[in-house]
């Protein structure tokens, strides 16, 4: 009987710093841990600032993913003062998390995950030092059609930029995505470039990127079972609004296949695993801020572990996918990755539709007042799942500000009850060929996208019945 | 099965890798914005700087190997006693020994940023902070801190190029290591910053300074006028945003109708807020 623990540390070609480490007896992962490594505490940086700096300074907390903080913390901000937002500026803030989404879902595949399905030899440092051990199975014919999606790639992410840049100033890190839409008044020359550029990307995901992922599944089939969950999911909804011209991700769980409305309530923390000071039980939102103790026996994260109804749920493309029923393949490695390609082209045609309802009226809606005292949420699907930001307003000041990323659901840490987080569940079980180069875990993790810059957050009190509607 | 390389019509005109400098680009405690913007370079963009500009042997985020092989890159390099240009993006985090940031596990040992950082500059001829955070702290090092995190001339004391901006812009990162692979070091003001770059303040190029001197001011955000009244810091933020805007679009921070923040400023955010003056 062999027995082995493996620290992979770091867990390369992802967003900030992930440890992961498993126990393998019997060629078998018996037990897996998922570790993030860097904690900056950006909620206690909130506090005591102006409420409406809170835009500028959450989109600093994920450079991959930061236009879907800046529309969240407007939304939250929107709620607070009870603002309603031009609906010309909220379509065009639905093309920006769109095109956020886009640059985001290209550079994950293409840059991030083939380099451990596609052979770079050649191409410093994104080749692999030791390419016989890494169970490299497509043709040379094939391999090349992947090679090329990865320089394809990194144009189209690029440009997929430079159409967000046009409304929003520069990314990462956007201006004029603001309460009451945006500030920007969007030319003619930035709405047909941004025709342009989503017209270009779907025809690439159409005609390259989606066909060669489904090769890759050919080539790989045991990926559509490694790497399963149980398929719960959590959506916060995706171009669900009645308005929206092309209707996509809906907002709520999908436990034991079944769809049922979100209540924000059911949401807890648990610490246990975490590095931070806490009772066990896992601890309601509104609780107050657990201390950091790096220190702490036995944890082994700074991720906290959120849970809803006590269940680890799982967020991403294969959520959204599954939820609004366009996919039902599975919940694997394979099924992620396949899905983030189906959504590039479905957001591709979301953002076709929202180009064509854009009309010349205002983008922005200067007539609001801010309160001195307030509070609001803000709930959207970012590109690895659901995100929420809750702004607590006292004295003109941000009282508290709380976020609740999607790679904390994803890559959460055990909780009190030592269930394991989606990530961690999906390596349990998986069969390692060659423990000395266990190229498994890495494929698996990385098909969460998994983000570590703004999974690592301390939660805020936060006191208030939140009104959710549900549509 | 065999596995052919990448054909040479991607990787053009492959130099030997011994003829180009060799680099590690290190991410510490940041947003990972750094290096979406270095993505985001077009001419020169990421195909040039991975093929013709150095050889990159540690990337976190770019690199195929992981874990313990992909550190014992830096193990080796640092063993070669060659010229080595060693960017750091992201703030290094004091607290606990440093251990708010570990990157990377060798024989069950965490490494801190602190540590790595401290282990590989000694070998570098060229040291570049890239962002606000590796520069002056940045948003990391915001108040209150609670990682106590710091800007890399607090680690070390060698010369440090600092390209700051939040992020900073492809042309600065990428022109910068250009510069040096011709001509060295370029000239550095009082905050070791280059020159080229930043040498000029916003407000000397705003498309809206005829407003400016004409004391006609902005409201909202949203309006066309100078938005100096609403607490723009182009006055005392010295980047080539307004000629070179950004991401190919012609836009930039004030041409989205909003205040420029000061985003590449030492005090950035702390000194730099309110960033929308009511």
């Amino acid at each position: 009987m062999s027995k082995k623990t493996l620290i992979i540390d770091p867990i390369t070609r992802i967003s900030g710093l992930l440890e992961v480490q498993v126990h393998i007896e019997n060629h078998t992962i018996t037990e897996a841990t998922c570790g993030g490594m860097q904690l900056r505490g950006f909620e206690q940086m909130l506090q005591g600032r102006p409420p409406l700096d809170a835009i500028y300074l959450t989109v600093r907390t994920c450079g991959i993913c930061s236009l879907n903080h800046a529309l969240t913390s407007t939304l939250a901000l929107e709620d607070a003062y009870q603002v309603i937002p031009s609906p010309n500026g909220r379509l065009i803030r639905n093309i920006c998390l769109g095109l956020e989404m886009l640059q985001n879902h290209l550079r994950h595949l293409c840059q991030f995950v083939y380099p451990d399905y596609v052979n770079f030899e050649g191409l410093s440092p994104v080749a692999k030092s030791n390419p016989s051990l890494c169970d490299f199975r497509l043709p040379s014919h094939i391999n090349l059609f992947l090679v090329k999606d990865y320089f394809t790639a990194l144009t189209l992410s690029r440009n997929a930029h430079t159409a967000l840049a046009a409304f929003t100033g520069k990314a990462p890190h956007a201006h004029g995505v603001f309460v009451g839409g945006i500030t920007t008044t969007p030319t003619i020359v930035a709405y047909e470039q941004a025709q342009s550029i989503i017209k270009e990307i779907l025809d690439f995901a159409t005609s390259s990127l989606v066909p060669n992922l489904y090769t890759l599944g050919d080539y790989y089939p045991e990926y559509y079972t490694l790497g399963k969950t149980q398929g719960a999911f959590l959506s916060y909804g995706l171009y669900d609004q009645p308005s929206d011209p092309i209707l996509y991700g809906p907002r709520g769980t999908f436990i034991n296949h079944h769809l049922a409305p979100l209540d924000i309530h059911l949401i807890t923390e648990s610490f246990s695993y975490s590095w931070f000071n806490a009772p066990d039980e896992p601890l309601p939102l509104e609780s107050m801020p657990p201390v950091p103790n790096r220190q702490k026996q036995g944890a082994y994260s700074w991720v906290s572990a959120p849970r809803y109804l006590g269940l680890s749920l799982e967020g991403g493309p294969l959520a959204r996918m599954t939820m609004s029923g366009l996919y039902n393949h599975g919940f694997a490695t394979m099924d992620r990755l396949i899905t983030r390609g189906l959504e590039i082209q479905k957001l591709c045609e979301c953002l076709l539709a929202f180009l064509e309802q854009v009309t010349l009226e205002d983008f922005y809606n200067s007539d609001w007042v801010v309160s001195e005292n307030a509070q609001g949420i803000g709930l959207t699907e970012a590109c690895r799942g659901p995100l929420a930001h809750f702004i607590q307003i006292e004295k003109n000041t941000i009282k508290n500000y709380s976020l609740l990323p999607p790679s904390t659901w994803n890559l959460s840490p055990k909780d009190n009850q030592s269930q394991p987080g989606p990530c961690e569940s999906a390596l349990l079980n998986t069969p390692i060929q060659n423990i000395d180069h266990p190229v498994e875990i890495g494929r698996i993790v990385r098909s969460f996208d998994p983000c570590l810059n703004c999974a690592a957050h301390i939660t805020s009190p936060y006191k208030k019945d939140f009104i959710i509607q549900v549509i | 099965m065999s596995f052919s390389p990448c054909p040479m019509f991607y990787i053009q005109t492959p130099r030997k890798s011994s003829s180009k400098i060799n680099c590690i680009w290190l991410e510490t405690s940041g947003c990972f914005g750094e290096v979406i913007s270095f993505l985001n370079g077009e001419h020169p963009g990421p195909v040039d700087f991975l093929q013709d500009m150095c050889h990159v042997v540690y990337f976190g985020s770019l690199m195929g190997d992981e874990g313990e092989a992909a550190y014992t890159h830096i193990l080796e390099v640092l063993k070669q006693n060659e010229p080595l240009l060693f960017i750091v993006d992201g703030a290094i985090p004091l607290k606990d020994q440093g251990l708010y940031t570990v990157v990377v596990n060798y024989q069950n040992k965490p490494i801190t940023a602190l540590e790595l950082v401290k282990q590989i500059a000694p070998h570098a001829d060229y040291i570049i902070a890239a962002g606000t955070c590796a520069c002056f702290g940045g948003p990391t090092a915001a108040r209150p801190n609670i990682s106590d995190g710091k800007p890399l001339s607090e680690i070390l004391s060698s010369t440090i190029i600092h390209i700051p901006g939040c992020p900073s812009h492809p042309i600065w990162i990428l022109g910068t290591i250009g510069y040096i692979l011709q001509y060295g070091i370029p000239k550095l003001d009082n905050l070791g910053r280059p020159l080229i770059f930043f040498d000029q303040k916003i407000h000397e190029h705003c498309p809206r300074r005829s407003y400016f001197d004409q004391k006609i001011f902005a409201k909202n955000f949203g309006d066309p006028e100078c938005l100096f009244q609403l607490g723009c810091r182009g006055p005392v933020t010295a980047t080539l945003c307004p000629l070179i805007r950004w991401n190919q679009s012609n836009n930039w921070p004030i041409g989205a109708n909003t205040t420029c923040i000061g985003c590449a400023n030492r005090g950035f955010p702390d000194q730099m807020e309110p960033f929308y003056s009511l």
